[in-house]
């Protein structure tokens, strides 16, 4: 992990694991990764809404206090940190459609 | 039988000890909207609609598990609560295919009634709607996979009530899809009695009766049921 990384890329590989890792009892948990991968698939490809930040923000926290177990509420922790600390990157994605680090698609579809 | 009072929505309320929060709000008339639980059944707390705050705690708890405990300040509909639950009904339209005017369960299904309440009238989710299998081999009944919501009401009803365990769930995550026996097709299983105990306590449309609309859903004497199985013995 270094500064060459696109913080929305690595966020949407860790949602991506947990879809994957979750057995599908509850509701926040089952759906809620799914979403909120379809989420951050949208911010890095490049074709997020403006308001699309604020819904991805919205499930994680429904995901942390209502999920069944340890895997949902722990799920969305690598998106709200990394929205804490790199809100920029999200943001530039959002806006631009470009990805600062040059690590996403939506460079690669523009070009 | 010991009691034990706690608070409900300001109110206090005695319940017995060892009931769970939502038999001691539903004993008062207190509603709790919810969805995966039926009275009889083991509690699953596996659709997170019947959440409730409890002072003290700092998650919500589900009312449906919890046990009532005594000096408990409980707040059923708090505006946290309702737009958690208003956002759960919304993921579970977004994750499968309830187009309502197209179900046979439409002004009869639970789901229907419980966007109605919490005043959904949009998904701001995107659509998923997996094109997931029906089966019709059943000679009364039918499943759709597509109006599941994996409540497993069926998966319980079938094993603690019926005794045939004729339903269980295959895969996890979104991929989870209910199953009859070793995932056959539901005419061809050996254990189903054809009772018709899972399609009554399905919530939505997903279990249905061949050729009828107006199947009697939701089985009110299904603690009398389990008392008689109880009494007869394994």
């Amino acid at each position: 992990m270094n500064d060459k990384r696109c913080m929305p890329d690595v966020a949407h590989f860790f949602m991506r694991f947990c879809q994957d890792e979750s057995c599908g009892k509850c509701v926040p948990c089952r759906t809620g990764t799914q979403q909120a991968a379809c989420l951050l698939a949208r911010i890095t490809s490049g074709a997020a809404e403006p308001g699309d930040l604020d819904q991805l923000e919205e499930l994680c926290h429904l995901m942390r206090d209502c999920s069944l177990c340890g895997l949902g509420m722990a799920a969305p922790n690598p998106v709200l940190s990394t929205l804490h600390w790199f809100r920029d990157e999200y943001e530039a994605h959002i806006r631009t459609g470009h990805c600062p680090s040059g690590v996403c698609s939506c460079d690669e579809d523009a070009a | 039988m010991k009691r034990v009072s706690l608070t409900i929505n300001g109110r206090t309320v005695i319940a017995r000890q060892g009931d769970s929060l939502l038999q001691a709000a539903r004993a008062c008339d207190i509603h709790i909207p919810n969805l995966c639980h039926l009275n009889g059944l083991t509690p699953l707390a596996g659709c997170r609609v019947c959440i409730v705050e409890v002072q003290g705690r700092p998650r919500p708890v589900p009312a449906c598990s919890s046990k009532a405990e005594h000096g408990m300040v409980v707040i059923t509909d708090s505006e946290r609560v309702r737009s958690a639950r208003r956002m759960i009904v919304e993921l579970l339209f977004a994750e499968r295919n309830h187009q309502c005017p197209v179900c046979v369960m439409n002004n009869n299904c639970e789901l229907q009634s419980l966007a109605k309440q919490l005043g959904i009238d949009h998904v701001r989710y995107t659509f998923i709607s997996p094109l997931a299998a029906v089966d019709i081999s059943q000679e009364r009944f039918g499943i759709d996979h597509n109006r599941c919501i994996l409540c497993r009401r069926c998966v319980r009803v079938c094993d603690e009530i019926e005794g045939a365990h004729t339903w269980d769930v295959s895969g996890r995550g979104v991929a989870s899809r209910v199953i009859s026996d070793l995932a056959e097709p539901w005419g061809a299983s050996s254990t189903c009695t054809g009772c018709g105990k899972c399609v009554q306590a399905c919530p939505t449309g997903a279990l249905f009766e061949k050729g009828i609309t107006t199947t009697r859903k939701g089985l009110t004497c299904l603690e009398r049921l389990l008392k008689w199985r109880r009494r007869r013995g394994p």
